[in-house]
């Protein structure tokens, strides 16, 4: 492979690109398992009930609160 | 270094960058699906199969079917959740 390819601003860009979404499924899919633990308790029905679904977006929401919360904390 | 650049091979091959992206845009994909794959097995396994008998029952592979197509909705309700709305 011509190596000075591996360097072009293009490439480290596209990397960059890359590194972002990967790192942005992680943290959806990892969120999902959770979330999906605490929050759909019985047999999974023909659709969520609005309680599931709504579960499910304040578990997402009250974990950004929290990382929020641990970030400032770890800064002091 | 790699096969590549041995220097028997005269000038190396040139890969664009657009063929390295291909590449590995295919191989993330893949992680991805495999991953997803992983994780639906072991939820939906644990919500449907809970005690394994002899075969697999009509009510067990309906409740499978329906796992599957929650924990696609569930991905999406939480993707969006983070996304979408910032209070």
């Amino acid at each position: 492979m011509d190596p000075s390819s591996m360097n072009s601003p293009e490439l480290q860009n596209l990397l960059a690109q890359e590194k972002q979404n990967a790192m942005i499924s992680e943290m959806i899919s990892k969120l999902t398992s959770s979330c999906w633990d605490k929050c759909i308790t019985g047999s999974p029905g023909s659709k969520f009930s609005s309680s599931e679904a709504s579960c499910l977006t304040n578990c997402a929401q009250r974990y950004m609160d929290m990382s929020l919360i641990i970030m400032k904390r770890l800064q002091q | 270094m790699d096969s590549f650049s041995s220097p028997s091979s005269g000038s190396p091959p040139k890969f664009s960058t657009d063929d390295i992206m291909t590449q590995l845009r295919t191989q993330l994909e893949q992680a991805y699906a495999e991953e997803f794959l992983e994780t639906v097995r072991g939820k939906c396994f644990d919500k449907c199969i809970t005690k394994p008998g002899s075969s697999l029952s009509g009510s067990e592979s309906s409740c499978i079917s329906r796992c599957i197509d929650r924990y696609i909705e569930a991905t999406g309700i939480i993707g969006k959740a983070l996304f979408n709305q910032r209070h």
